[in-house]
């Protein structure tokens, strides 16, 4: 339904997006994965026009929308990342604005408008001004804007930094209910794992404005089948058993955590004994330790050497 | 287009404090500095030490008192000099039997006015003495003011359409002046909304919805001009049917009025262009804009600013075109072709700016 091809975008001398390859097909929940400053906006403007590539092209059911965009824009619905809305004006008055701006006929736009606040839990409350809502409630509006004209693709970026947990959950679950309800295609980009792995079929995961990898869940977990991860309680830190372990040969990574220290080492090394014997030397007790399933944010560190939130 | 004027519209319905506080200040400005110039008199003191004093300040007092807009008051010396001292009085005025000194603390334009007149008075005074010689003066003066009736030779002076000359008003000057320059700033707050749309990212939405860029702009931009041309309609009206100030041939003030909003908003737009956010467009805007009525020589009197560098300048923004057309229209009776030039030279300006303006607003990602 959607792709890019190649997709480059360069600001001055900075390679913001580079060559970016991507698919949506139609009725998927697509994440798109990646630190602050990965590119992800800037693909996003790319894809929905706003924003014109430096190179590269991007195709709606095989049209290019470079040069004549208003065939996208037309099954387009963007959240931004901001809040773009008039905060002088009341939920329902916002939203008969963006609808007119749509040109949603007008004895149909009463009953969308209803219909998307209903969807986002905010009809009771409609009448009330955007600038008294909390950031959650403003988000929510924010993502009922851009459903008015019922887009067959909704670009959501990043539309839960900052709000409180049941803004999130809200957002979470009209969304998931949008993809499968409606069949709505989404393209979601965030640096929270878990929203994508709970709303999206398939990742890709940027960095530096490129993509480092992509896939299903499973696929880009099978990236880490060949480690093992052990998560290690110990009575106290201690700074030459981090080095030690450092030195082990099956060991591939060694992290602090909040619980202690989680160690990456070879598939089947079975380093348990040495950790032991590495701890007792230093005299240091180890209270819990656990093999641990890689998580998607593993993957993320595997492949870029940092955390989502760095 | 509609869409976009009617959210500017609802966000001011429920704000309308800024407009009337504009429409507020253009009426007190005016009033404050306007009407100075109309009621304003000033008074001087009067005193003589000479032996005769008495005799002395009846006689010039007499002769002084045929001013208009200067009152003599006679004091005492102490009493006056304390006056001016203070600050009570610019000036004060000793009188001898033939002479006379002006006792002032600063070089302000009213002690220029007394010494003008006092002068002249006893310039005339001297001359009828002297060509009275040992004769009375009071027979002369008689004589003079008798044959000044019928004089042998009379100049007349008339306006060039025949009719009079009419006085020049300065305080209908202000009140253009502050109408416009205080509009200046309505169209400037306006115009901003553009900028503040781009950064709360409303404007990316416009930008994907079926709306063409045009009607964006046009949306904005007109509803600027409806708030800035209302609000200096109202000041008008006030003016004219409340105030009674007698504006001129009304549809002319509204049709410069009309082309000045354009303009401005064009240059509030070229502004625009050059700052990044709304906030940036807060410190720029009112800083620049309270120069413009200064260089333009709003608040002065004309030709009071020579420098060709600072005409210049102000031609290069459309207040003192428009003052000056208000002016022709309300004073001298000018006529459409008379204040066609001026709004041909706001619409190019209003042209020149505002496609620049867009240009840059455009290149700004």
């Amino acid at each position: 339904m959607l792709e890019t091809i190649k997709l480059s975008k360069t600001f001055k001398e900075k390679k913001a997006v580079d060559e970016i390859d991507m698919y949506l097909d139609e009725g998927e929940s697509v994440g798109l994965l990646g630190p602050n400053g990965a590119g992800k906006s800037t693909t996003i403007s790319m894809i929905s026009s706003l924003l014109k590539p430096t190179s590269g092209d991007v195709k709606l059911n095989g049209k290019s929308t470079i040069k004549n965009p208003s065939e996208i824009r037309k099954v387009l619905g963007v959240v931004p990342q901001e809040i773009a809305l008039y905060e002088e004006l009341s939920a329902y008055e916002n939203l008969k604005f963006f609808g007119k701006i749509y040109k949603v006929k007008k004895e149909l736009l009463e009953i969308r408008i209803q219909e998307v606040l209903e969807m986002v839990g905010l009809k009771d409350r409609q009448k009330e001004l955007v600038k008294t809502f909390s950031g959650g409630m403003k988000r929510r509006v924010n993502i009922a804007a851009a459903l008015l004209h019922k887009p067959k693709i909704l670009i959501l970026d990043e539309p839960t930094v900052g709000i409180d947990p049941q803004s999130r959950n809200h957002i979470l679950e009209t969304v998931k209910k949008l993809n499968e309800e409606t069949g709505m295609t989404i393209l979601y980009t965030s640096h929270y794992m878990e929203e994508v792995e709970q709303l999206c079929n398939r990742v890709y995961i940027m960095d530096h404005g490129r993509v480092v990898a992509s896939g299903s869940k499973s696929e880009l977990l099978s990236i880490l089948s060949t480690e093992d991860t052990i998560q290690i309680q110990l009575s106290k830190k201690s700074y030459p058993l981090l080095e030690s372990i450092k030195g082990m040969e099956a060991v591939r990574r060694v992290e602090e955590t909040n619980e202690g220290i989680r160690v990456i080492s070879k598939k089947g090394s079975n380093i348990l004994s040495d950790l032991v014997h590495a701890a007792e030397k230093v005299d240091i007790q180890i209270i819990h330790f656990q093999m641990e399933d890689p998580s998607l944010e593993d993957v993320f560190l595997h492949l870029t050497g940092k955390t989502l939130r760095d | 287009m509609y869409p976009v004027f009617l959210a500017q519209w609802m966000k001011d319905k429920r704000r309308p404090y800024l407009i009337l506080l504009f429409i507020g200040l253009s009426i007190l400005a005016t009033i404050i500095f306007g009407d100075i110039d109309r009621i304003e008199q000033s008074t001087v003191s009067v005193y003589s030490t000479e032996p005769n004093a008495e005799e002395i300040e009846q006689k010039w007092i007499e002769l002084l008192d045929n001013h208009d807009s200067i009152e003599y008051v006679l004091m005492d010396k102490e009493e006056a000099h304390a006056e001016v001292l203070e600050g009570e009085s610019d000036v004060a005025l000793q009188l001898m039997e033939n002479d006379y000194r002006l006792i002032t603390a600063t070089e302000m334009p009213g002690v220029f006015i007394v010494e003008q007149h006092v002068q002249q008075v006893f310039t005339e005074e001297a001359k009828l003495v002297a060509a009275a010689g040992t004769n009375s003066t009071l027979d002369l003066r008689k004589e003079v003011a008798e044959y000044l009736e019928s004089p042998p030779l009379k100049v007349q002076t008339e306006s060039i359409d025949g009719g009079d000359i009419a006085n020049y008003d300065m305080g209908m000057q202000l009140l253009f002046g502050f109408t416009l320059f205080v509009a200046m700033f309505t169209i400037g707050f306006k115009v901003n909304g553009i900028t503040a749309d781009k950064v709360s990212g409303i404007w990316n939405r416009l930008i994907l919805s079926p709306v063409s860029k045009t009607n964006m702009y046009i949306g904005h931009l007109f509803y600027s001009f409806c708030v800035a041309f209302f609000q200096m309609m109202i000041v008008f009206l006030i003016f004219k049917y409340i105030l009674g100030y007698e504006l001129g041939n009304f549809a002319m003030i509204v049709t410069i009025a009309a082309a000045f909003t354009l303009s401005m908003i064009s240059v509030a737009m070229l502004i625009t262009g050059f700052v990044k956010t709304p906030e940036q467009f807060y410190m720029v805007y009112p800083s620049l804009i309270p120069i413009i009525p200064v260089i333009s020589g709003v608040y002065m009197q004309p030709g009071t600013i020579t420098n060709p560098v600072l005409q210049f300048i102000a031609d290069i923004f459309p207040l003192s075109h428009g003052v000056e057309a208000m002016m022709d229209v309300a004073l001298y009776n000018a006529g459409w072709n008379d204040i066609l030039l001026p709004i041909a030279l706001m619409l190019l300006i209003g042209v020149l700016a505002m496609g620049i303006g867009i240009n840059m607003v455009e290149r700004r990602k």
